[in-house]
């Protein structure tokens, strides 16, 4: 009954669906032929505009869906006088446009019954919004009045600044988030990926309108944005409202800035700080970017190690050994291993709350695994993968970002079939080739007196006896 | 990144320790351990050789998908003999959700130890005849892509589990052994004893106190009876609990009349064979065994109907504060709660429209437009009232009776002040209903239904909990539409009703300055929800 969904708290299902959700494909044993298979989810339907902008949808037929602008854009574009602008600029983007102030937008949207939100990565932008399906048109046209004629008033430029300032004091809350920040730090120390994306301090007191703007026009170019739609969307009316509302993004002129490759550097940060009851460490190699067909076998490796923290109890009934050996011994607190990837480099590691056996169970990895390991972690990673694409913003997320980083979006017998094709074997190869006796990149938070120095880590990348 | 201290030696000695115990796991381990691979001179070469992600892998069958046309989605139902419901729904995509809704939790605890319910939660999953021990399960879970679910609320039990529909069969056989096989070993009771403890004592750590109030506040509204029962298991009770007791109270209350099986995403027939193999064909472990259920005992079903008392709840202690420097004072929470209606009620929807409108939050939520923004408790309260950290409306319902309430928040010096703003504000329910208002809250509640709705697993629920109350789901499209009918003058209706009730109020933290009960009730008969003793310019409005 609508009870339940009314007070929004059921909380079986809300855990159900974090992890979990749909995508697609039924097969069915008796397709006759082989090189067609039934898949039981819409198809992504993409049309280039001639300006370049991308216009890509999954229409599912709800009476809802989720409409949004991902545009190739982040703080990896800043320079070190710039850095932070990205972000603030998400921060103005529903402080009023020149066609209608803060509290009309807000009145607008509430009144539609619908949602906005927008987020700023190191290198994508993204604006989007959720909301009924007939409202659809409206939520492309304020979206798109909100990139391209926002006011960027100078009063709530002014206000802005310390909503930016006292939420960068969240985020120094956030030791996780912290200890990322400066593992970026240090693994690409004097590149601009190496550089936070809420940006310095001063910079947040500095950035001016000028700056802004400056931003807006280097950067919202046509061939750079992505704009997104799952749910109730129908493909044909979405071109013809970008065609319509996104006409000012061509007439932006210059050329798309250039991407440099950020090297990636092994090295070491500590700050140490007793008085925080955990020590936070993030270790981590460099992996690979996006597309690298590396990237589905380091996923897999990935999702061998797992994740594990103490709520989980003994690691029994965990399919990575290693949470079942942490839990065992007691050693730390929680870990979950990463693989964060950009367009042309990556960090494929683990973030901990104390050291031992992750360097042995790296190497393992790079030498002797099992096929029924392999399967178990193929397996998750589906379900992972999989499970999340229920709703309709998950799935335009998923749309938008693909969008993005491989100019397609991967059909998902495609993305099984890869995952299904790695072998330990695969696993070992890409693991000697980005792990083994390669130099870490370190960060650690906290009361980290214990931490092993850089040299002795170094050594535990490989074995003597290889 | 200013102190680099590197503790060497101490950690030295541990270290080797740690190697030497290490040892053992990497001979357990390695199989190839005499063999040791070589490392290839070249290992630019390594990798995978495969095209690029942003280029089609050759050789993959071309997809024939799904479209909106070719799709349909219906319920259907079945009953079978034994009275076990089983409803089901087709769905785009290649996971389903499927589960067991059992009409069973804390209201029906009155001749158990509080506590039952929340043991029965936390031992889910767990051993049952079949799987010998709960990773059989999560392994058997792992190769059809699931993950699994239980929860217990006041009156209803979810068990559920989604994962790929092809394999259903086995889901279903997962689902009807931890359900009505469990083995409830003294080890896992041990395990679960530990869980709780662990949990209370999470709760009393944390500055969030929303799960401990409800608690209080249900404890208020219908005290010692059915839905007033605690949800959570009372310390005292934690070594009573034992798997005799457990197993009495499933099988009075996990029988095939009070269930419902529903699965989002699978084929119906199938559905109902593997249903009827696994639930009918195989019996209960309690039917099949008599001595896992107490001798003689009458601890039969609490049929009795929810008595609303109304009343004061308050715990005065300390309440954790929120870490780093968040700039948060100490709190203190109070919740007033009035009597609403049962999901079944003609005025149910109105009550929904009416928490829509009152709305509210935390003064310092994220997000952008669409947070309700424009709700009574933030235009009123929170917009206007700095010292108001939080004030939600919440409306909880269930098949005989329903509570609404409003929860606040804001340091102990303001707890008068709390009591009277929230107190105004629910007399000022039943005042008048400005159209543009009205309208948002309507459409507001029908796109958050619809939502919802997106997600696989809230439809499962939706279909199950409907199908469990009344034997059949209506479609959104109802509720759609029952929302739209909503007028000013069912508001102020529903309004008047639920200020006609006599209050519940929970309070924890430093509450000293509550005001009493019984002045409170006199607010809210106030015409001007004006509390007596409170200072004139509170009344001014």
């Amino acid at each position: 009954m609508a009870f339940q969904l009314v007070r929004l708290s059921s909380g079986t299902l809300r855990r159900l669906s974090k992890n979990a959700n749909q995508a697609p494909l039924r097969w069915r044993s008796t397709a006759a032929n082989p090189l067609i298979r039934d898949v039981n989810v819409p198809p992504t339907c993409i049309t280039s505009l001639n300006s370049g902008l991308r216009v890509a949808t999954e229409d599912t037929g709800a009476p809802t869906a989720t409409v949004g602008l991902w545009i190739d854009a982040g703080s990896r574009y800043e320079t070190e006088q710039t850095n932070g602008v990205a972000h603030f600029l998400e921060h103005m983007a529903f402080k009023g446009t020149s066609k209608r102030s803060q509290t009309d937008l807000e009145l607008e949207v509430e009144n539609m019954g619908a949602h906005l939100n927008a987020y700023t990565s190191r290198e994508q932008t993204v604006f989007y919004a959720k909301c009924l399906k007939q409202d659809v048109p409206k939520a492309v046209e304020i979206l798109s009045d909100i990139i391209t004629n926002s006011t960027l008033g100078s009063n709530e430029i002014e206000r802005e600044r310390s909503v930016i300032l006292r939420e960068m004091q969240e985020v120094e809350t956030n030791l996780q988030e912290v200890t990322f920040d400066y593992l970026h730090a240090t693994a690409y120390q004097e590149t601009p990926l190496g550089r936070t994306i809420l940006g310095p301090t001063e910079n947040i007191k500095s950035i001016s309108r000028e700056d802004l703007q400056d931003y807006i026009k280097t950067h919202y170019k046509a061939p750079r944005v992505v704009l997104a739609g799952a749910g109730g969307v129908d493909h044909n009316e979405l071109v013809k409202l970008a065609e319509t509302h996104l006409k000012k993004l061509d007439t932006i002129d210059g050329p798309v800035p250039e991407i440099k490759p950020c090297r990636f550097t092994g090295s070491e940060v500590r700050l140490r700080d007793d008085s925080i009851p955990l020590a936070h460490i993030a270790m981590a190699v460099e992996g690979c970017g996006w597309t690298d067909p590396d990237n589905i076998p380091l996923m897999v490796a990935n999702t061998l190690l797992g994740a594990w923290d103490r709520s989980q109890g003994g690691g029994a009934n965990n399919a990575s050994s290693l949470a079942a050996i942490v839990a065992e011994d007691n050693c730390a607190h929680s870990f979950q291993s990463f693989n964060t990837c950009y367009k042309d480099t990556g960090l494929w590691g683990i973030y901990f709350n104390m050291v031992w056996n992750i360097q042995e169970a790296w190497k393992k990895m790079c030498t002797s695994l099992t096929e029924r390991d392999v399967i178990r972690a193929r397996n998750l990673l589906k379900t992972n993968m999989l499970l999340q694409l229920d709703g309709t913003t998950p799935i335009c997320e998923d749309i938008g970002r693909q969008m993005l980083c491989y100019n397609r979006r991967i059909p998902i017998n495609e993305l099984e079939q890869r995952i299904d094709s790695v072998t330990a074997k695969d696993i070992m190869n890409v693991c000697m080739k980005y792990i083994y006796d390669k130099c870490p990149a370190v960060a650690a938070v906290g009361p980290v007196e214990q931490l092993p120095d850089y040299n002795l880590i170094r050594s535990g990348m490989y074995w003597l006896r290889l | 990144m200013a102190s680099r201290v590197v503790g060497f030696q101490k950690f030295g000695t541990r270290f080797l320790a740690k190697q030497a115990k290490r040892f053992s796991w990497n001979s357990r381990h390695f199989a190839s351990q005499a063999d040791p691979p070589k490392i290839p001179i070249d290992r630019s070469e390594l990798g995978c050789k495969q095209p690029p992600l942003s280029e089609p892998l050759p050789g993959v069958p071309t997809p024939n998908y799904a479209t909106v046309k070719n799709h349909n989605s219906e319920t259907k139902y079945t009953v079978l003999p034994n009275g076990l419901r089983i409803a089901s729904e087709t769905r785009f995509g290649q996971f389903c959700t499927v589960g067991v809704v059992i009409d069973s939790g804390s209201r029906y605890e009155v001749a158990y130890p509080s506590g039952v319910s929340h043991f029965l939660e936390k031992l889910a999953f767990n051993s049952t005849s079949v799987y010998s021990d709960r990773e059989k399960i999560m392994t058997e879970l792992e190769n059809h892509g699931g993950i699994c679910d239980c929860q217990s609320s006041r009156d209803t039990f979810v068990y559920a589990i989604s994962a790929d529909s092809r394999g259903l069969d086995a889901v279903s056989k997962i689902l009807a052994e931890v359900v009505l096989r469990p083995q409830i070993s003294t080890e896992e009771i041990d395990i679960t004893r530990q869980a709780i403890q662990f949990e209370l004592e999470t709760l009393g750590m944390r500055p969030e106190q929303e799960t401990l109030l409800m608690d209080m506040i249900h404890a208020a509204a219908y005290r010692d009876n059915t839905l007033g029962l605690p949800k959570l298991c009372p310390a005292p009770n934690i070594p009573k609990i034992d798997q005799k007791l457990l197993f009495t109270y499933l099988k009075n209350h996990f029988t095939p009349s009070r269930m419902v099986i529903a699965g989002v995403g699978v084929d119906h027939d199938r559905l109902v064979e593997s249903v009827q193999k696994y639930f009918v064909d195989q019996k209960p472990v309690w039917e099949e065994n008599d001595e896992l259920i107490l001798p003689g005992s009458s601890l039969n079903v609490d049929d009795s109907v929810a008595q609303w008392t109304g009343g004061l709840v308050q715990e005065e202690c300390e309440i954790p504060q929120f870490a780093g420097p968040s700039g948060l004072p100490e709190l203190a929470h109070v919740v007033l709660g009035l009597e609403s209606c049962s999901h079944q009620d003609p005025d149910f929807i109105a009550v929904c429209v009416l928490n829509m409108m009152m709305g509210g939050g935390g003064s310092f939520s994220a997000g952008g437009p669409g947070k309700g923004m424009y709700t009574r408790l933030y235009t009123n309260v929170l917009n206007r009232y700095h010292w108001m950290y939080n004030a939600t409306a919440y409306n909880h319902a269930y098949l005989d009776s329903g509570l609404f309430c409003i929860h606040a928040s804001a340091p102990p010096t303001h707890v008068r002040e709390l009591v009277e703003v929230i107190t105004r504000e629910m007399v000022a329910m039943a005042g008048s209903v400005g159209n543009s208002e009205l309208r948002r809250a309507k459409t507001q509640l029908q796109s958050m239904l619809l939502m919802n709705l997106e997600s696989r697993p809230v439809v499962f629920e939706d279909l199950a909990r409907q199908v469990l109350a009344t034997g059949q789901r209506k479609s959104p499209k109802y509720f759609i539409e029952a929302i739209e009918n909503i007028s000013a003058d069912d508001i102020q209706r529903v309004a008047q009703r639920l200020l006609r009730s006599s209050p519940a109020v929970a309070a924890r933290g430093d509450v000293s300055k509550i005001p009493q009960l019984r002045d409170v009730q006199s607010g809210l008969m106030d015409p001007n929800g004006r509390i007596p003793g409170s200072r004139h310019r509170m009344s001014l409005r």
